[in-house]
């Protein structure tokens, strides 16, 4: 037995015109999960403690709760020392108890055809990822896009393209799914991450929804500009000034020894829109002894068309890229696009291995700057933290360049998944929570590591927005201007 | 319209629903029935839990036995099952059950359901205990789960009307003795009367009576209580199914179940020694034996000192390969990964739990228990399984009894009988009593669950079933204490606990011989099961006793 001390909110709508915590401590066996906590505090301390429990074992989707502000199975999660326990983000009933209802009336139900007969096996095994969910609701509990506009949650989608694969069901998923917000999601992965399933709703459910709805010609217009533009230029930015690629050389040679060689993957954005942040990032390269090769045949990660559903000539984009690279005999193809890194990663079959700038960084080590004298802080990537699972080492980095780093909760920016472009009042009502977020911390600048990240909180924040390599390049000029200046 | 509200009561009837068929619970015999029933209208379905996330179905995970191939038969199912049941079973109810199982899966399918299937394009099946044909459809290791929500889905589309979260107390009859329906309680402890021609009772198992038990918190044997409250005669009771397989670690997980479908794809077990023990108990079935054998070999390994430190023995699948267990035992693998074992490279540790109740309300083929106007299906309805369940055979169950209870509760005609005003007066001053009590009924529910683990487990004996009586009926007498209105719900459960267990101790004090999953170490009579002189026991309010019967010699 061991003793655990638990924060709970507690709401009787009877009583309490607001939620309050309170505090309890109990006895529980080792390995207790959450569940057993709320039972002890029940048992023990008050049975009027109001929460949903049933099978025990993760599979009935009753007992959600935030346990410290993420959504868990109470019957799973362990229970630790010091943990606050809050319903899901829903309206309370009372304590942890929340109104699933509403959303689970939303989930859709198959209209079988009459004639409907067993699926093939291709079908099934199509269907089954899509299939786990316990409908307990995490994800729309942790949903940015549902913190701004009526989306109907990452679980509705999830049942819309399980039944778009089903071949008994009659029902016009595309509609339904289009009617529910499928254009609101920002593929952030947060709903991925909280799924007790681990269900991939944005990769498996939404992009594919959206491609059907492609199909159908349903995509937004705003997003077939940008799928005209690529394929017309292979590039998502249009051209308004000199590129990064017309800039540089096919290789950098760094400045001193070679330590390291890795092929430069640019991405769109920092070609296009802001090469000098890609500038930067080469000069940090040389100075820590990386040969970069940037092959100059490279072509758009394809990104913006996987995230709308637009993939007809993906495959191209892909067959180019690979190329571009395998033929020089490229090992390491490093990106500093989080958003080029996921896609390069994760939608592509790559026989070279992909890193992201802050990995090789970190990996090789790099030689320390001058510390800049402010105080920064650092804003997640989606396509970094989920879609690559990078959390440390832009921390890493940045506390060797700033006089101090302070956190701040991590949520998206709003601008991913086409939604800056396609839905932008969405894409504005997320920045504006980055900004209530980054204003919070005090901090003198926002530091990021994706051009799409760093572009829209820009766009949202009176705070300065900069890439980590450009806070990076800044400390080795004020080190070398104070090495100057002693000198 | 009369509200009963006397004024020495603080609890008083806050709604009255009228309802042709009433059907209480919604695991998959009850949604099943609700569904069927919807074709005669007025269908009113009673949940405790939100719908889909109650009861033992969601949580099935190994499968469903149907007769699906050319080279398996109806004929060889009712063999398997009668064999596996000890012929305890009623051969009528054997007959439904294998007969319309097929049928039932076939309307699962046709509703959508995402069942695996094989290469040619029939439901994918797999071995379980104690059938000789591979016959048990599934849904990876979620099969329950797959059923239930195709099943909403379906009752989507009827016109049921569906109280979530609202729990039954008692079942109310008119002034003939017929059952007219029930009295309920909500999340907030409002008091609902549902007034019906039929009710399907439909609420599932029990063995949270026990104190290491597979069950969800919602397998309280409430129905098994209030059936016989009612009058109703119960079978069986004894009969309680111990899985082989429970998890044994951590503490408060002990119980939860390791599905049978980890021996069906080739899991096999061994004692702390590494001998591979079900080579002394059934060389020829080994794991795949049925579950009473397999769960005594497992605890007589642990009592006679070769189980684990916990308690437990080894059940082992690392010689399957990764994908095998990651496509075929999805669940498992995430519930031990979550407790920090990884079965894809070490084994996992079980020892038996409570599982199921073979026993339960007398029914006939058509689900008419021995109350007119009360119907049941599913775990609380006894017979189907005889004194041993084979798995599978319980999802099958839901389906083609729940269909049926639906079908024949649906054809009964209007009641035209008074509602006995006497006994919801009476239910209403026991919930203001529960204001007055001064136990804390987890207490109570702790105590029990000890008392029946250790005195009406696997092994059992008279002085030991007598003593967990004693004790029970002292629990039973406790005054418990509800905190506010919400908590009388957990006081009316708590009662309806000690009712179910008295019923299961009873029943095993009236049984002398060891059959399935009920043995004496004290039996007087040694029987064997195709020839045993006894039948069902039987249970109410009026009597108690054994059948005997005559077997060809």
């Amino acid at each position: 037995m061991k003793s655990v001390t638990l924060r709970i909110s507690r709401f009787d709508p009877a009583r309490d015109t607001e939620p309050h915590f309170e505090e309890y401590t109990v006895r529980v066996n080792e390995g207790a999960r959450v569940l057993h906590a709320l039972h002890a505090v029940r048992d023990e301390h008050d049975p009027t403690l109001t929460y949903r429990y049933c099978c025990g074992s993760g599979q009935c989707g009753s007992c959600a709760v935030r346990v410290d502000g993420k959504p868990v199975l109470a019957c799973m999660e362990e229970a630790r020392d010091g943990m606050t326990v809050e319903p899901l983000d829903l309206p309370v009933l009372k304590d942890l108890m929340v109104d699933l209802e509403p959303v689970i009336a939303k989930i859709a139900r198959i209209c079988p055809a009459p004639d409907a007969g067993l699926p093939a096996r291709e079908e099934i095994e199509a269907i089954k990822p899509l299939r786990d969910c316990i409908e307990c609701l995490c994800c729309v509990s942790a949903c940015p896009a549902l913190q701004v506009t009526d989306f109907a949650g990452p679980t509705v989608l999830r049942q819309e393209m399980r039944l778009a694969l089903d071949p008994r069901d009659s029902g016009d998923r595309i509609t339904d799914a289009i009617e529910k917000g499928l254009f609101y999601c920002t593929t952030c992965k947060r709903c991925t991450e909280v799924c007790p399933k681990e269900i991939d709703i944005p990769g498996k459910a939404i992009e594919k929804l959206r491609e059907i709805a492609n199909r159908r010609g349903l995509t937004l217009p705003r997003h077939q500009e940008v799928a005209r533009l690529i394929q017309e230029t292979g590039r998502s930015v249009e051209r308004t000034q000199p590129t990064f690629l017309e800039q540089v050389p096919e290789v950098i040679e760094p400045d001193g020894p070679v330590r390291g060689e890795v092929g430069f993957f640019v991405g769109c954005m920092f070609n296009g829109r802001v090469p000098q942040t890609a500038l930067d990032a080469m000069e940090v390269l040389k100075r820590n002894g990386i040969r970069v090769i940037v092959p100059h045949d490279q072509v758009c990660c394809g990104s913006p068309l996987i995230r709308t559903g637009q993939t007809s000539f993906v495959e191209d984009l892909k067959k180019k890229n690979i190329e571009a690279f395998a033929r020089r005999g490229i090992k390491t193809v490093m990106t500093i696009c989080a958003g080029c890194g996921a896609t390069l990663k994760n939608d592509y079959e790559t026989p070279f291995e992909v890193k992201d700038v802050t990995e090789v960084l970190t990996e090789y080590g790099i030689e320390p700057p001058a510390k800049l004298d402010i105080t920064a802080t650092y804003h997640d990537p989606c396509h970094l933290l989920r879609g690559q699972g990078i959390r440390e080492q832009p921390r890493t980095l940045l506390r060797e360049a700033v006089r101090e780093f302070v956190e701040m909760p991590s949520q998206c920016c709003g601008a991913g998944g086409g939604v800056r472009s396609g839905v932008p009042e969405e894409a504005k009502a997320l920045g504006a929570k980055r900004d209530e977020a980054v204003r919070a911390t005090g901090a003198d600048v926002v530091v990021t590591v994706c051009p799409f990240c760093e572009f829209h909180i820009a766009d949202c924040t009176d705070v300065p927005v900069k890439n980590l390599v450009t806070i990076l390049l800044e400390g080795y000029r004020k080190k070398d201007a104070e090495r100057e200046g002693g000198a | 319209m009369v509200l009963y509200n006397a004024p020495t009561n603080k609890m008083h009837v806050d709604e009255i629903v009228d309802a042709h068929v009433l059907v209480v619970g919604s695991g998959g015999a009850g949604v099943r029935a609700a569904i069927e029933a919807s074709r005669y209208g007025g269908v009113v379905m009673v949940s405790k839990t939100i719908a889909g996330k109650g009861g033992c179905t969601t949580m099935a995970e190994g499968g469903y036995n149907a007769v699906l191939r050319d080279r398996d038969s109806i004929q060889v199912h009712r063999e398997d099952t009668l064999k596996g049941g000890a012929y305890l079973n009623d051969p009528a109810l054997v007959d439904a059950l294998v007969t319309e199982a097929p049928e039932r899966m076939a309307d699962l399918v046709r509703w959508g359901a995402v069942f695996d299937v094989t290469e040619d394009r029939m439901v994918a099946q797999r071995p379980f205990g104690g059938q000789r044909f591979p016959r048990t459809c599934y849904a990876g290791d979620r099969t329950g789960h797959e059923m239930i929500m195709t099943l909403l889905d379906r009752l989507d589309a009827t016109d049921t009307h569906l109280y979530q979260e609202v729990s039954v107390v008692d079942l109310v009859k008119d002034e003939n003795g017929a059952v007219a329906g029930a009295i309920a309680l909500d999340r907030d402890g409002n008091v609902i009367l549902f007034r019906s021609d039929a009710t399907v009772l439909a609420t599932g198992g029990g063995t949270q009576v026990y104190d290491i038990s597979t069950n969800s918190a919602a397998g309280t044997g409430d129905g098994f209580a209030m059936a016989y409250r009612a009058g109703a005669e119960l079978i069986d009771m004894e009969m309680v199914q111990f899985h082989p397989t429970g998890a044994v670690y951590p503490y408060d997980a002990r119980g939860r179940l390791v599905t049978e479908a980890v021996r069906g794809e080739g899991g096999i077990l061994l004692n702390a020694r590494r001998e591979r023990f079900m080579e002394r108990y059934d060389p020829e079935r080994m794991e795949l034996s049925t579950r009473d054998v397999v769960a005594r070999a497992i605890a007589t390994e642990v009592l006679e000192g070769r189980g684990t430190s916990r308690g437990g023995v080894y059940l082992d699948v690392t010689h399957l390969s990764a994908e095998t267990i990651e496509s075929r035992l999805p669940v498992m693998l995430e519930q031990f990964l979550a407790y920090g074992v990884d079965i894809r490279r070490e084994p996992m540790e079980v020892a038996p739990t409570a599982h199921h109740i073979m026993g339960g309300v007398r029914i006939t083929p058509e689900c008419r228990t021995t109350l007119p106007g009360l119907f049941a299906c599913g775990e609380v309805a006894g017979g189907v399984h005889g004194a041993n369940r084979l798995g599978g055979n319980a999802l099958a169950e839901t389906q083609v009894f729940g269909k049926r209870a639906g079908e024949f509760a649906g054809k009964a005609p209007a009641r035209s009988g008074r509602i006995d005003d006497a006994a919801i007066d009476e239910r209403l001053r026991m919930l203001d009593g529960f204001f007055e009590g001064t136990v804390n009924p987890a207490d109570v529910r702790k105590d029990l669950k000890l008392t029946m683990w250790n005195q009406a487990g696997i092994f059992r004996n008279a002085a030991d079933l007598r003593a967990a009586l004693e004790q029970i009926r002292r629990l039973a007498d406790q005054r418990l204490r509800a905190a506010s209105t919400a908590n009388l719900l957990e006081c009316c459960t708590v009662r309806n606990m000690c009712t179910t267990a008295s019923l299961i101790v009873r029943c095993a004090l009236l049984r002398p011989e060891n059959r399935g999953a009920h043995v004496r170490r004290d039996a007087g009579v040694l029987t064997d099961p195709a020839t045993s002189p006894f039948g069902h026991t039987y249970i109410s309010l009026a009597r108690e006793g054994i059948e005997r019967r005559e077997v060809a010699a």
